[in-house]
């Protein structure tokens, strides 16, 4: 897949990397012209020179440098901008594939993983076809474009002889130039780990004050801060060695030049002026073979970035849409028949059996312990999840019949952790709707009771939740997810997981009061808390334990059950039971 | 105008004055920093001799009648040596001035995390954590790059700019100084190019972040866009941060390719220059051939270390920057001393007593009035009332993150200003309402790394609270990995964790800001168990938010806009059908009254 993108875009961009293959090679073709001219210049003092050949020489080094540098510059920049392109473009289908994938990928792949794909895994196959074929194409072109000249225009003996040392460059670059990048990770993951400390350490200042925990918590800084010595200190070991062998190669094929090139030049068998131009080429050589072993890194690197991408690219979600989908009725119950789930890389079921029906326009209250399965119940009724076939049905059609994007019109929700993206408040609760429609903003924020504190705000719905909604108290959020989720005026059923937690007594009452309004317009109502205060409106209440359904039925004859209910009852009116 | 003229001289007598601060750090290296600038001048020596070497052998055995080969040879030994004495010369240097800037910051840093850890919590209150941790992370690596990067910079690339220059005015003045001229070219050209090129740095990063952060904030809420089917449009604001960032990114390349290709044509250029007027004194016999080979060496060799110089210009000025930061935070005086001769008892039984107490942080709106209660060592104390009433402030005093306006708090009869505040903490301890964990195993948590408290410890404080039963069966037990933002721990577990501290630490004072909000009913109970345990031998003060917790106190005391309202036994209240009363009433209203 990552391949056949590539494939694809050097097929697209054919002409221009064509362009850019022509421009490189002429660049270099020119730039090789350079020393020689220079060996001629020197040449020609023996035989004779007029100012105005020297002025002529000074002119053609001039000329000729000025076509290598704008070839150059616009064969590098053709390369490295089409790269860029790319990565642009390979970013974009990253985060399209990423939206067509489930919940149940994400739930496997942590955040900070997806992210290192666009900061580690993209720019490296930017760098790949950017830096990587710029240093290939120059490399290549300067190498040969040298040697062609030494050795037809200087010596082929003196050539060979010389470049010996200079071949294990690109066995330097290749050795040491991993081990250097890897260790400057370890770095800076222990500048990180530093900057960790710092924050854990800050945020509980009050823990550590209160405890007077100060001296230790200097210690373990103080360890942080060793950690990073002393890989820093390897990081510049690696670093200075690599630095040292190069230039010591290149001394070694200098020295061999002087002395044998010399000799060379005392039999006359080349001329003073090639033996500097041959000095000068041997230094032009240092380039191309250093960027060989480069090259070589930098492809090593990406290939593994590519195959990371292409195995993400590849994923597939397991939930599909059917190939004929069923309209979702806008009438009937939800039944759920005898449905028992299990998660696909789990080996218990979560849920067992169960066996309901929530009659249309009806309130159905779930409570249970943490783990007992009420996330699993309304993940079932978006489809996040995929229930067993003809366990679960709307208004009579099961739910894996019809196509999500219809399914998710019909149910509307309210998440646990009252999610908010980082943009104003009406942004947020206009969220599922196509346009921004003032007057609904505030129709949906009056219902979800969010209204009056919005308009105390001084930017009022324009106000910017900070991240992950920061700003806003935990209640607030959560009744601003509420709004989403009303704005939504058309969806027949609307669920509500644990969303009510958050909230303080009074104001959770008042959401109440609003969809107790949902709920006389025909609305199906599904509340899942561990709060029975929240469960006042429920016409039945399911008790779920360990996935099955412990009781059911109106909560008034639950608490005549004296089971599970009444028991959580009990504790949760004891602060006032002495006073009533 | 005049206005910026002076902010100017102020800001640069105020950088003069950071790097003078910076450099007291390094003064216990200033022996290894003569070192190294021996060592620089060393390499750079090798590298101007290179060039001068090959103009002997060209003019004294290559251009000579008779040459013989030997001398030749002899040149290429000394070529030989000379390149490997520069070498161990540079690897030396840049060893041994990393190895000391790296010390200095070390040290650095270790000062600035242990003073800020030393500050009052008033300066917490006023300080941004994030920009705190900048601080230590962050500024102190910038400050590294002006040991490692600008200092080796300024000594290595000056000191060949210098050589240079001199090798050539010594080979032939005129030349030389004739060359000189491509010094304020290339000066002037980084100086046009530079200050643009941070720019354009500076927008590629910042529309980074931002796509970044917005990918960061989709992949977290992906359920909703989905729930809510919305793909299409987060994929249009997608589009609307990447495209732009595409086209900074290619922007930035553009630049790159402009400047470093104008630098390689400058070059070029001057090596053209070189042949020209070194060509033409060669002609006028005033040098020889060899003088022209080393003029034309000699002159590319000013280029990268110009360059590296100008670069290395932005070092300095952001590592000023973060310096004059370090130094801002390192000038913060901790506000709360110890008192020169502190009376602290070897041991407390737990009384405390609040002597007509008072405190506020703006004068015209006093927090906390004229609070006067006495409790008796051992007692369970409940603190009620509504948000904002001071109950948190009340903790905040007895543990000294502040001090009062008026009045005062004994322990023991004793003035707890006048007692070291690391005795203070060690009778007093403080559980909070969000309970904080670090990255470490449950036990480090438990013991809070100190390595004095032993594993057998920490598992009876386990036991003691309750935390046992959830421990034991996570899969590495007490060896188990927690983070502080990982959801691994659910708050009521969290709070036996709390009380697990406590057990360990053992303080004579517990106080608790009490946290069952967002408990479930069977966290619930554990949690009370546990504080119950807690609780035993230790004056304890809870403060309430349920009204349940405190019910069983010895006493309880209501607060109300900074005074003590009322205070009994919970059943001494309700019969008195006041303010606790009406709490009491307002509160089970909310909880479920609606349900029967």
């Amino acid at each position: 897949m990552g391949q056949k993108l590539i494939r694809h875009f050097f097929r697209d961009h054919l002409g221009q990397y064509l362009m850019a293959i022509v421009t490189i090679g002429l660049s270099k073709v020119l730039q090789v012209q350079i020393p020689r001219i220079i060996g001629n210049f020197i040449d020609q003092f023996r035989a004779g020179i007029t100012p105005l050949m020297i002025e002529r020489f000074a002119a053609e080094i001039a000329l000729v440098s000025i076509g290598y540098v704008a070839l150059f510059g616009v064969g590098q920049f053709t390369v490295g901008k089409l790269a860029r392109l790319f990565e642009g473009d390979l970013r974009r289908r990253l985060f399209g594939h990423w939206e067509y994938l489930e919940s149940h990928y994400f739930e496997q792949h942590t955040v900070g993983d997806l992210l290192s794909h666009v900061l580690n895994d993209v720019p490296a196959i930017r760098q790949a076809l950017a830096g990587g074929i710029n240093q290939t194409l120059q490399a290549v072109f300067l190498f040969t474009a040298t040697l062609v000249m030494t050795i037809t225009d200087i010596n082929v003996s003196l050539t060979l002889v010389s470049l010996i040392p200079l071949l294990l460059i690109p066995a330097v670059v290749v050795k040491l130039g991993p081990k250097i990048r890897r260790q400057s990770r370890v770095v800076q993951e222990t500048l990180s780990a530093m900057a960790g400390m710092t924050e854990e350490s800050l945020q509980s200042i009050r823990l550590v004050k209160s405890t007077g925990n100060e001296p230790v918590e200097s210690q373990r800084f103080t360890a942080k801060v060793d950690t990073i010595y002393e890989n820093s200190m390897r990081l510049v070991r690696l670093n200075t060695t690599f630095q040292a062998l190069i230039p010591l190669l290149t001394g070694i094929s200098f020295a061999i030049a002087l002395v044998y090139g010399g000799a060379l030049t005392l039999d006359h068998r080349i001329t003073i002026g090639s033996f500097v131009a041959f000095t000068v080429y041997l230094s032009m050589l240092v380039r191309p073979l250093m960027q060989f072993g480069n090259v070589i890194n930098i492809f090593q690197n990406s290939s593994a970035s590519l195959l990371r991408i292409e195995t993400l690219l590849q994923a597939e979600p397991q939930i599909t849409d059917p190939e004929n989908p069923h309209a979702v009725p806008v009438h009937g119950p939800i039944v759920f028949h005898d449905l028992t789930f299990t998660y696909p890389e789990g080996s218990e079921p979560v849920l067992r059996h169960i066996s309901l029906t929530v009659p249309e326009g009806s309130t159905l209250g779930i409570v249970g312990r943490t783990g007992a399965g009420k996330s699993t119940l309304s993940r079932l009724l978006l489809r996040e999840l995929d229930p067993p076939p003809g366990t679960l049905t709307i208004g009579g059609v099961d739910i894996r019949d019809v196509a999500r994007a219809d399914l998710r019109e019909s149910v509307t929700y309210v998440p646990q952790d009252g999610f908010l993206f980082s943009s104003s408040i009406g942004q947020n609760i206009a969220f599922p709707v196509e346009r921004e429609d003032p007057a609904q903003i505030l129709q949906a924020a009056h219902d979800a009771n969010i209204l009056a504190t919005v308009q105390t705000m001084p930017e009022g719905f324009d106000t910017v939740v900070g991240e992950h909604g920061l700003t806003l108290s935990g209640g607030q959020r959560q009744r601003v997810a509420i709004a989403r989720a009303l704005i939504k005026s058309h969806s027949r059923i609307v669920i509500l997981d644990d969303s009510l937690s958050a909230v303080d007594g009074k104001t959770e009452s008042t959401i109440l009061d609003a969809l107790q309004a949902l709920h006389d317009k025909g609305r199906t109502l599904i509340i899942t808390s561990h709060r029975l205060s929240s469960l006042r409106l429920a016409d039945h209440i399911v008790v779920l334990d360990g996935g099955e359904i412990a009781e059911y039925g109106t909560p008034a004859q639950l608490l005549r059950n004296n089971g599970f209910y009444a028991r959580l009852y009990a504790i949760q009116s004891q602060g006032s039971e002495n006073h009533g | 105008m005049a206005d910026s003229v002076q902010r100017n001289a102020a800001a640069k007598s105020g950088s003069s004055q950071t790097i003078r601060e910076l450099l007291v750090y390094a003064l216990p290296y200033s022996r290894l920093f003569i070192g190294v600038i021996a060592l620089v001048i060393v390499y750079n020596l090798t590298q101007v001799i290179q060039p001068y070497l090959v103009k002997i052998a060209i003019d004294r055995y290559l251009l000579v009648r008779n040459a013989v080969l030997a001398p030749l040879v002899e040149i290429g030994v000394v070529y030989l040596g000379i390149t490997l004495i520069g070498l161990l010369a540079n690897l030396f240097q840049t060893r041994v001035i990393a190895s000391a800037g790296q010390q200095v910051v070390r040290q650095i840093r270790i000062d600035l995390f242990s003073h800020i850890e030393s500050l009052s919590m008033a300066f917490f209150e006023s300080h941004d954590t994030g920009r705190l941790i900048t601080n230590v992370a962050s500024d102190t690596t910038r400050i590294s790059q002006f040991f490692t990067q600008f200092l080796l910079s300024v000594i290595r690339d000056g000191l060949t700019i210098v050589l240079v220059m001199g090798a050539m005015l010594i080979l032939n003045w005129k030349l030389g100084l004739l060359s000189a001229l491509v010094i304020p070219v290339i000066v002037a050209i980084s100086l046009v190019f530079r200050p643009h090129l941070h720019k354009i740095y500076s927008t590629t990063r910042s529309r980074q972040s931002r796509l970044i952060g917005f990918i960061a904030e989709n992949l977290t809420g992906m359920r909703i866009i989905q729930v809510f089917h919305q793909e299409k449009k987060q994929l249009g604001a997608f589009n609307h941060l990447n495209l732009p960032y595409q086209n900074a990114n290619v922007n930035e390349f553009r630049w790159d390719v402009f400047f470093n290709r104008s630098f390689d044509l400058l070059g070029n250029m001057s090596v053209a220059f070189m042949a020209w007027a070194g060509g033409m004194a060669v002609f006028h016999h005033s040098i020889k051939i060899g003088v022209l080979y080393a003029f034309i060496s000699y002159i590319q060799q000013f280029f990268e270390p110009i360059n590296s110089l100008t670069q290395n210009w932005n070092t300095l000025q952001s590592s000023m920057i973060s310096a004059e930061r370090v130094s801002a935070v390192l000038a913060t005086p901790p506000l709360l001393l110890d008192p020169p001769a502190p009376l602290s008892p070897d041991s407390v039984t737990g009384r405390i007593e609040f002597d007509h107490v008072g405190f506020a942080y703006d004068p015209a709106r006093p927090i906390l009035r004229d609070i006067n209660v006495t409790i008796a060592p051992g007692q369970f104390i409940g603190i009620a009332g509504e948000t904002g009433a001071g109950k948190s402030t009340l903790i905040s005093l007895l543990a000294r993150f502040y001090d009062v306006t008026s009045g005062a708090i004994r322990i023991d009869h004793v003035d707890i200003r006048d007692m070291r505040q690391e005795d203070l903490h060690r009778w007093v301890a403080v559980v909070q309402q969000e309970v904080n964990l670090y990255s470490g195993s449950i036990a480090d948590n438990i013991r809070l790394f100190r390595s004095e408290i032993s594993d057998t410890q920490v598992k009876e404080a386990g036991r003691i609270t309750g935390a046992d039963d959830f421990i034991r069966r996570l899969p590495q037990g007490y060896q188990t990995w927690l983070t502080p933002h990982g959801a691994n721990l659910s708050a009521g577990q969290r709070q036996l964790l709390a009380f697990a501290r406590t057990i360990v630490l053992d303080p004579k004072i517990l106080v608790l800001d009490e946290a069952t909000a967002n408990l479930d009913a069977v966290s619930e109970i554990a949690v009370q168990r546990g504080l119950m345990e807690v609780a035993k031998n230790r004056t304890t003060i809870v403060i309430a938010h349920r009204l349940s917790t405190i019910r069983f106190s010895d006493c309880i005391y209501v607060l109300d806009k900074g005074r003590v309202v009322e205070s009994g036994t919970h059943e001494q209240l309700i019969t008195g059908r006041g303010y606790y009363a009406e709490m009491l009433q307002k509160s089970s209203l909310a909880q479920h009254a609606e349900i029967t």
